[in-house]
């Protein structure tokens, strides 16, 4: 009898279910998905720490741990000078167009013009994030760090490593957690440019994870090799963060566009700690489209 | 209600899912822990207790997944409704029918969530999803099931059992 009179749970549990999909698709779920959030964030850094510690265990003697402090130094050391390096080239790519720009300047005298950035990077404050987790759905490509919109993280935001290589941008946030769609996730469209040719595109994340660039012009020509950057264009991110560089590139005749397959420049599986740029000088898209 | 041991191990289970199972690859993919219990919860007691598990689980999955709110929520309540129905009974004696339930159980939750996320606007490769993700994981809970039925009939047995359970 009780058995019975219990029929309607699943019913109702799938109707909950439901609900929750259709409030998030109205957008007012924020508050209670905050609050549950919470339950969820102190136990998910507890057991991210703990398996820390297991992690360290196996690594017991003097000389594993001296070992991997002088890789940790000299990774640091690589990665210092492969930014340094980038900061370069893009310098002198950055260089080149003013040079070009000048000279077409000097060949059109009668024209007037006005020099502008597309968007500049601005000096904001980087909150930290520690990685917590990955997303439970395998089908996304998200990572959840451990700073939230307490520490002052938004939505939109994007997210970056010590290279200066963009991973990815915030896509929801809890008080205490943020979970970045990475670059390579299905959904991801980061308006791209190469950092040599400055033939732009669209990086687009694939269903097993990688990286492609598309909508590159037929008649651009595209090297293997080269860095691939964020182009600013839309202003939602700033200029210049690396994204990877062009491994192949294809073109169908019965296709519009070229398409890259692109190399990421970081090993997503690999990253622990990470920046959130809170703030850049953005483009004012509102008073383009006033005007 | 089980719900008493239910909550933190399903909690345990989404977290270990997040920081741990998914960075890692076995056979070419990951178990859905979650999943499982809900599965092997609802062939030992039943629909109801599976759904209620299913709902609880998807929560915490859904908590740690920067996806919509309420697809993981959604497919685990169904897989537990679904693997709790007394037809299930027919499959064979509790451990056969909880290994194929496991795998019929993660293609079906593997379902659900490729349709909720079809249906909310996401791209959908159903052939790569079935071969690199859904696939993998059904084979996986089917070897895994064993030790999730061993380690929740200890907890079972130190709960109240229903009438319709597994013993049946």
């Amino acid at each position: 009898m009780r058995r019975e009179s219990g029929q309607w749970l699943p019913w109702v549990l799938l109707g909950v279910a439901l609900l929750f999909l259709l409030l998030i698709e109205a957008g007012t779920f924020g508050p209670l998905e905050s609050l549950l959030g919470q339950i969820i964030a102190p136990v998910a850094r507890g057991v991210a720490s703990i398996l820390d510690t297991f992690g360290d265990l196996g690594q017991t003697t003097q000389d594993i741990r001296e070992l991997q402090e002088q890789v940790t130094t000299l990774q640091s050391a690589n990665d210092t000078l492969i930014q340094e390096n980038f900061r370069l080239r893009e310098f002198k790519a950055e260089n080149e167009e003013l040079r070009r720009i000048l000279s077409f300047a000097q060949e059109n005298p009668t024209y007037s013009y006005i020099g502008a950035d597309v968007v500049e990077r601005g000096c904001g404050t980087y909150p930290c994030g520690t990685l917590v987790g990955q997303d439970t759905n395998p089908y996304l490509q998200y990572l959840i760090i451990n700073t939230g919109s307490r520490q002052g993280v938004a939505v939109g935001m994007p997210v970056v490593t010590s290279g200066a290589a963009l991973i990815g941008r915030v896509a929801r946030v809890s008080p205490n957690l943020a979970y970045i769609q990475l670059i390579n996730d299905p959904q991801s469209q980061i308006a791209a440019m190469l950092q040599e040719t400055r033939v732009t595109g669209m990086l687009v994340g694939t269903m097993e994870g990688g990286l492609n660039m598309i909508d590159i012009l037929p008649d651009e020509e595209v090297a293997g090799g080269e860095t691939v950057i964020t182009s600013a264009a839309g202003g939602l991110l700033p200029r210049g963060l690396i994204l990877g560089q062009v491994e192949s590139i294809s073109y169908l005749e019965s296709e519009l566009f070229q398409r890259a397959l692109i190399r990421p420049a970081i090993d997503f599986k690999r990253l622990e700690i990470v920046l959130v740029i809170t703030d850049f000088n953005r483009a004012n898209l509102q008073e383009l489209e006033e005007e | 209600m089980s719900l008493y041991f239910g909550i933190p191990i399903l909690l345990v289970a989404a977290v270990l899912q997040s920081v741990w199972v998914e960075g890692i690859q076995i056979l070419g993919g990951r178990p859905d822990l979650a999943l499982l219990l809900t599965v092997t919860w609802a062939i030992i007691r039943g629909a109801n207790e599976g759904a209620v598990w299913g709902f609880v689980g998807g929560i915490f999955c859904d908590l740690l997944s920067g996806g919509a709110f309420g697809m993981w929520t959604l497919a685990l309540t169904a897989v537990g409704f679904l693997a709790g129905q007394p037809w299930v009974h027919a499959l064979g004696p509790t451990i056969i029918r909880l290994a194929l339930m496991s795998a019929l159980g993660t293609l079906f939750g593997h379902g659900m969530l490729l349709g909720t996320m079809a249906v909310l606007g996401y791209s959908i490769n159903l052939g790569r999803a079935v071969q690199t993700v859904a696939g993998p994981a059904a084979l996986l809970n089917f070897l895994l099931s064993p030790f999730a039925f061993t380690f929740l009939v200890w907890f079972h047995k130190r709960t109240q059992p229903r009438r319709g359970g597994f013993a049946q």
